[in-house]
């Protein structure tokens, strides 16, 4: 027989009865639409936090004190005093590094007018806007004659700005940091996202330490690189040159640690590539019982059409042509129902994109994985009743009312 | 048991279908010997329970003989597998049923066309002698009418076209009046006449003897048994 005659008689047969047809198919739509919506989802939710961590600057890598023993930095953000200013100072030298910007990081109660709030407050040089990527909204960046000077000005990130009431017509005007008086010269211009970037106040370094902090440590260091490809060879630089410092001997547990973003986009990529396998994989179980829908309905149908079956034997059927007309029903209700689900798993992920503010994901390789899905659906699920059709004895299913 | 000396299309040399029911065997058909010459109209008379229904079902390749020689048309077939048999059923054997046995919502010339569709014939051509066939049995503007707008007759008649569409060696035909009123029945019978006189071979399986004077001659079966009859 011939496919396309086959094709003919699948077609005609599920056209007669269109509510069976539809309710069938229901299992696989709803089964391929959620592992595209849901493949899509965790590719999206991954691409968003890839993108924030890009915004964070490419380029960047963060030195912390303390040390590393497994997955755990030791010593707390700013707790341990192992990196000092003089370290900085050293790491500009270095081959490869575009600008280095030393964080003292404290937190203080701020006032402007009558608003307050409790802030995170960075000490830190001008080098800070250009490696950690941030843009100035209005006014002024600190200064390297403020550093030098350990003038009393400040600038705040968008978030912080929100909170205080604080918009392009206050700088110039005073605002209390810890108690004291700051004038506030700039205002950040927001990184979008979640994350806390957004949310802090930025005192020139040397005014952190002689007025919050009192001591030549810092909290940690951040640097850009000139280039991506120089990260690795930036990262051993200072390792090399922080040992030596520190005085850290070959088999030694060095006492800080070096963050670089590409570490931080591997780890997001391999904690989404479990969350989109975990995904897929709970959405393949309602894939599952879209098949064994078929599978039952299929049953149902070699029951029903005994006497045609037999009537088709007796006018010529070999096994294998009974055998292919059934599996192509099977298929041709697993591919109907893969091509819907397709298309509302695409318009769902295409929603749920839109609302969650990643835009619209959409992978090809996901359409031809739940195509291949539907195809292996198809036929695992109506082998079994298509050969129970085959194997029909023409004189019994003749006789069969 | 030949009565012409002309080619055989049917031999069968002491054919035996025994029922195997797992406690007790069931003989329905012992030791038949018959042959059916080439354009021969044979009718099989018996009542229900005589072995009728297993000697139609022998005939026509639906099942094997537990004993014996079957030769269909020169080839024997008494040991084909299920392939074979299809192939031979497909390529030899056209059946008229009594029950028309045709597909459901499919129309009458889809349904005569279905068989050249197992023979792997093209859907231009099949579809034409489909049309030539049903046209021929006077029913060329009943095409596109499903089996459910058909009368009993006009089934038969659809059911007969199927049967000839392939042009097989052996018509072969099981209580083909059985279902239909007299008027219909003669109708039907007559068609068959008109087959045989055109050279047709035909083995009608009945239990009427009125319906077997049809044909030109007549073999009873009872017990599972056959003997000559005589057909006034």
């Amino acid at each position: 027989m011939k496919l396309l005659d086959l094709m003919r008689l699948a077609l005609g047969r599920l056209g007669t009865g269109k509510m069976r047809t539809g309710l069938t198919m229901l299992g696989i739509i709803i089964g391929v639409a959620s592992v595209v919506a849901l493949v899509s989802v965790a590719q999206g939710a991954t691409k968003g936090i890839s993108d924030q961590l890009n915004a964070l600057g490419t380029n960047l890598l963060t030195v912390n004190p303390g040390f590393v023993r497994g997955a755990v930095t030791r010593g707390s953000f700013g707790g341990a005093t192992t990196l000092t200013i003089a370290d900085a100072s050293a790491i500009t030298g270095l081959d490869g590094v575009q600008a280095v910007a030393p964080e003292l990081a404290t937190s203080k109660l701020v006032i402007a007018g009558t608003q307050n709030e409790t802030a995170s407050i960075v000490g830190t040089t001008p080098a800070y806007l250009s490696v950690f990527a941030y843009d100035i909204w209005t006014g002024t960046f600190i200064s390297q004659a403020s550093v030098d000077q350990n003038l009393r000005v400040a600038v705040i990130g968008a978030t912080t700005a929100d909170n205080l009431s604080l918009t392009d017509s206050s700088i110039g005007s005073t605002i209390y940091i810890g108690g004291l008086p700051f004038e506030l010269v700039g205002i950040l211009q927001s990184k979008g996202g979640t994350g806390s970037e957004d949310d802090r106040v930025i005192v020139p370094l040397s005014t952190a330490r002689e007025l919050f902090v009192g001591s030549t440590s810092v909290s940690s260091i951040g640097l850009s690189a000139t280039s991506q490809d120089a990260i690795t060879t930036v990262s051993a630089e200072i390792t090399a040159l922080l040992d030596q410092r520190h005085g850290i001997t070959a088999g030694a547990t060095a006492d800080f640690s070096i963050t670089t973003q590409a570490q931080l986009l591997g780890t997001v990529s391999s904690v989404s590539d479990v969350l989109t396998l975990l995904l897929a994989g709970i959405a393949s179980i309602s894939l599952l019982v879209g098949g064994i829908g078929i599978m039952n309905i299929m049953l149902v149908s070699v029951r029903e059409r005994t006497r045609e079956i037999g009537i088709r034997k007796a006018i010529g059927a070999r096994g294998r042509d009974i055998l292919s007309q059934f599996l192509v029903e099977a298929l041709a209700l697993s591919l109907a129902g893969g091509a819907i689900g397709i298309l509302f798993g695409v318009l769902a992920s295409f929603a749920i994109g839109v609302y969650a503010g990643w835009g619209f994901v959409f992978n090809p390789i996901t359409v031809v994985a739940a195509v291949g899905f539907s195809l292996v659906v198809g036929i695992v699920f109506g082998v079994w009743p298509a050969s129970q059709a085959a194997r029909l004895d023409p004189v019994v299913a003749l006789r069969y009312e | 048991m030949s009565a012409h000396a002309v080619e055989p299309i049917i031999e069968l040399e002491n054919v035996s279908r025994i029922y195997d029911t797992g406690r007790v065997q069931v003989p329905a058909l012992v030791d038949a010997n018959l042959t059916v010459a080439k354009g021969e109209f044979m009718a099989i008379i018996g009542p229900s329970g005589s072995g009728k229904s297993t000697m139609m079902n022998i005939l026509g390749c639906l099942d094997r003989p537990t004993s014996g020689r079957y030769i269909l048309d020169g080839q024997p077939v008494d040991e084909l597998d299920d392939n074979g048999l299809a192939y031979v059923r497909s390529r030899s054997i056209g059946f008229v049923f009594q029950s028309y046995n045709l597909l459901p919502r499919t129309s009458a010339l889809e349904n005569v066309a279905t068989p050249l569709m197992y023979q792997g014939v093209g859907r231009k051509e099949r579809l034409s002698r489909a049309q030539a066939a049903l046209e021929r049995l006077g029913l060329g503007d009943r095409l596109d009418h499903e089996p459910s707008e058909l009368s009993g007759g006009q089934q038969q008649r659809v059911g007969i076209a199927r049967a000839l569409v392939t042009e097989p060696a052996l018509i072969l035909a099981d209580e083909p009046t059985g279902n239909l009123d007299s008027h219909s029945g003669a109708e039907v019978l007559s068609i068959f006449k008109d087959l045989h006189s055109l050279g047709r071979t035909i083995v009608l399986i009945t239990h009427d003897i009125d319906v077997a004077t049809a044909a030109d001659r007549g073999v009873h079966i009872r017990d599972g048994q056959l003997y000559e009859a005589v057909l006034s």
